[in-house]
């Protein structure tokens, strides 16, 4: 017996189950066409034998290592995911001069961890978020702690109220970017709001 | 195969990527040396490196110019910033968990929180008197007033 998710709303966005009980398999079509691509790619030659054979690695897969049967929340907006990528590039840029600055100025660097609050919720946002952060100046990421959506990270030059504030600001407008680019509606409305009246309630 | 002008000058400013990535990786690295303790040599170990990797993967697509080669590169950038972090973050949190960074530390909003927490038993004693004064953390209103200088 197959089920496509169109016709059952307890299944995943893009999915199909098929068999019963113990043996139910819920196949995420996305995460096997995004596995097939990496096997084409990984090949370095595309053919339709190619594609096949990674179609049915894909499946088999999926198959053998099931995963929960969750929807992750993740949706993808392709304007939002240039923006952050152009976002990401600029950045990057921008914080690879500036640590290296930071590291042929010889004056002794007054570091501290600083504990951000996020205004996402979903745990793939979430990690998304650090990730993103993790690639630009707003700090190396130590811990994030998911009942609060709090991200703790190491900024150096902690002496500096603005550097601080500046850093704040730079997860915040990641947290944003990336949220526009993979996150559902609610998540979304969620990041649109002042992050700093959020926290005041 | 002979080269237009056009196959050149991406030869050129593949290898001027190239170039560039590579002495980025190298100052990270310098950084690595130079920088004091785990905390910052982390942000030395990953934020150059990334933009190094990228710009001497960019050099070589541009080099390459083949549409499945770039496929293949464009999936070892996303890995690499995917799993970079991830090892960063490790590596700092482990660091951190075994005590040894606090004494560099202007302030630290997580050891507040780490020691509410009753389930998550400290192994090192608590030695910066910095922080002594600060509120209970909730948010960042409060304006970290560096302490002690």
């Amino acid at each position: 017996m197959i089920t496509w998710s169109a016709r059952s709303p307890e299944l995943p966005p893009y999915s199909v189950a098929f068999g019963h009980g113990r043996h139910r398999r819920v196949l995420d079509l996305p995460l096997v066409v995004w596995l097939a691509v990496i096997w084409v790619l990984l090949w370095g030659t595309f053919s339709w034998a190619n594609l096949v054979n990674g179609v049915v690695v894909a499946v088999l897969l999926c198959l053998a290592f099931p995963l929960p049967p969750a929807d992750l929340g993740l949706r993808l907006h392709p304007w939002g995911i240039l923006k952050l990528l152009l976002y990401l590039l600029w950045d990057m840029w921008i914080s690879g001069v500036r640590v290296t600055k930071q590291i042929f100025v010889d004056y002794p660097h007054r570091a501290a961890v600083l504990a951000i609050p996020l205004r996402c919720r979903s745990e793939l946002m979430l990690t998304a978020t650090a990730v993103a952060v993790s690639n630009v100046p707003g700090g190396s990421v130590i811990e994030l702690r998911r009942a609060t959506a709090t991200l703790f990270v190491h900024v150096l030059d902690a002496d500096d109220p603005k550097a601080l504030e500046t850093a704040r600001r730079s997860v915040w407008r990641t947290e944003e970017l990336t949220v526009r680019a993979f996150g559902s509606r609610e998540e979304i409305a969620r990041v649109s709001a002042d992050p700093r009246q959020e926290d005041a309630t | 195969m002979n080269p237009t002008p056009w196959a050149q000058a991406a030869d050129t400013v593949g290898a001027f990527l190239v170039f560039l990535g590579a002495a980025i990786c190298l100052l990270g690295s310098i950084g690595l040396v130079k920088l004091p303790e785990v905390l910052s040599r982390s942000h030395a170990a990953t934020k150059p490196q990334a933009l190094g990797i990228l710009l001497v993967l960019v050099g070589v697509a541009l080099r390459l110019r083949t549409g499945i080669d770039a496929g293949t590169l464009a999936l070892i950038i996303f890995f690499q910033l995917l799993t970079g972090p991830v090892a960063s973050h490790l590596v700092a949190r482990s660091a951190y968990r075994t005590g040894g960074v606090h004494a560099d530390l202007l302030f630290d909003d997580l050891d507040e929180q780490l020691s509410e927490e009753p389930d998550m038993p400290r192994s090192h004693p608590r030695p910066d008197p910095d922080r002594e004064d600060a509120a209970p953390k909730d948010g960042p209103e409060d304006g970290h007033t560096p302490g002690g200088g």
